[in-house]
């Protein structure tokens, strides 16, 4: 039987890897969110538009300053060992952020827009 | 200049995707002989990509109107509405794995399964994003070309 440590906390991935990863998942589904929220919302897309003269940039910002600020948050966590995750738990949680990330945005434009 | 700078932009993608592959190849090979490679070329990987995404975000916000204008009142109106639209915002989450990939290949990927299984996932993910990025280029240029041509 597995303990709990043995279970979430694996050897081989660095608090760095596990917290990073959680955040990377985050930014990617928090972007695609934010494609919606700001071409759906002509008052969404202005505002970003005012904060640093072009949407883009400002979308661009949020997302990679909470890529940023979320995995430090996280890799702050436990005493600095990270966010508690198994290997099975982080793969799943990247790869289907990115791509319910990828999906959002790709599906808007295709249909929603 | 403008063009250039577009050329700078596609020059470094190009750069992110082969020192991708590269880490992609080496992880599935690691040993204790190749890591410090695998580990430089991951940081290569993501400089190349701050490289394009900080340029071509330059060139977008700066010169791209222009040609947003030509492919709109062409019979190719979908390299905007689709193509660069979503190209603006996926090349988004390629910058997060490209920086994200030096994290994860820090590891001892010599002795960890579970952190190569890691990085052969990102790698594999920045491959297939930086080559999307790459056809959608492709399109929203020959959506500026069908545009100029129909003059």
């Amino acid at each position: 039987m597995k303990t709990p440590k043995a279970h979430h906390e694996n050897p081989g991935l660095s608090p760095a890897t596990r917290s990073f990863g959680v955040a990377l998942a985050l930014a990617s589904v928090v972007n695609g969110l934010l494609v919606v929220a700001k071409e759906s919302s002509p008052a969404v897309q202005a505002g970003m538009q005012k904060l640093t003269g072009h949407h883009w940039i400002t979308h661009s910002l949020i997302i990679l300053g909470l890529f940023f600020v979320t995995g430090g948050i996280l890799g702050r966590l436990n005493g600095g060992r990270g966010i508690r995750l198994s290997f099975g738990q982080l793969l799943g949680t990247v790869l289907s952020g990115v791509a319910l990330g990828g999906l959002i945005i790709v599906g808007f434009y295709l249909v929603g827009d | 200049m403008s063009e250039v700078i577009l050329m700078v932009h596609v020059l470094f993608g190009v750069g992110c995707l082969l020192a991708t592959l590269w880490v992609l190849v080496d992880t599935l090979n690691a040993s204790p002989k190749n890591l410090a490679r695998i580990h430089a070329f991951s940081k290569v990987a993501a400089a190349c990509m701050w490289v394009a995404f900080v340029v071509g975000g330059y060139w977008y916000v700066t010169f791209y109107k222009a040609d947003k204008a030509v492919i709109l009142k062409g019979p190719w109106p979908f390299a905007h509405n689709f193509f660069m639209e979503t190209k603006e915002h996926l090349v988004i989450l390629l910058l997060l794995l490209a920086t994200y990939l030096p994290i994860a290949a820090a590891a001892n990927l010599a002795a960890s399964r579970d952190a190569r299984r890691v990085v052969l996932a990102v790698a594999a993910l920045m491959i297939g994003l930086a080559l999307t990025a790459e056809g959608d280029g492709a399109i929203i240029a020959m959506g500026v070309k069908m545009g100029l041509l129909a003059r």
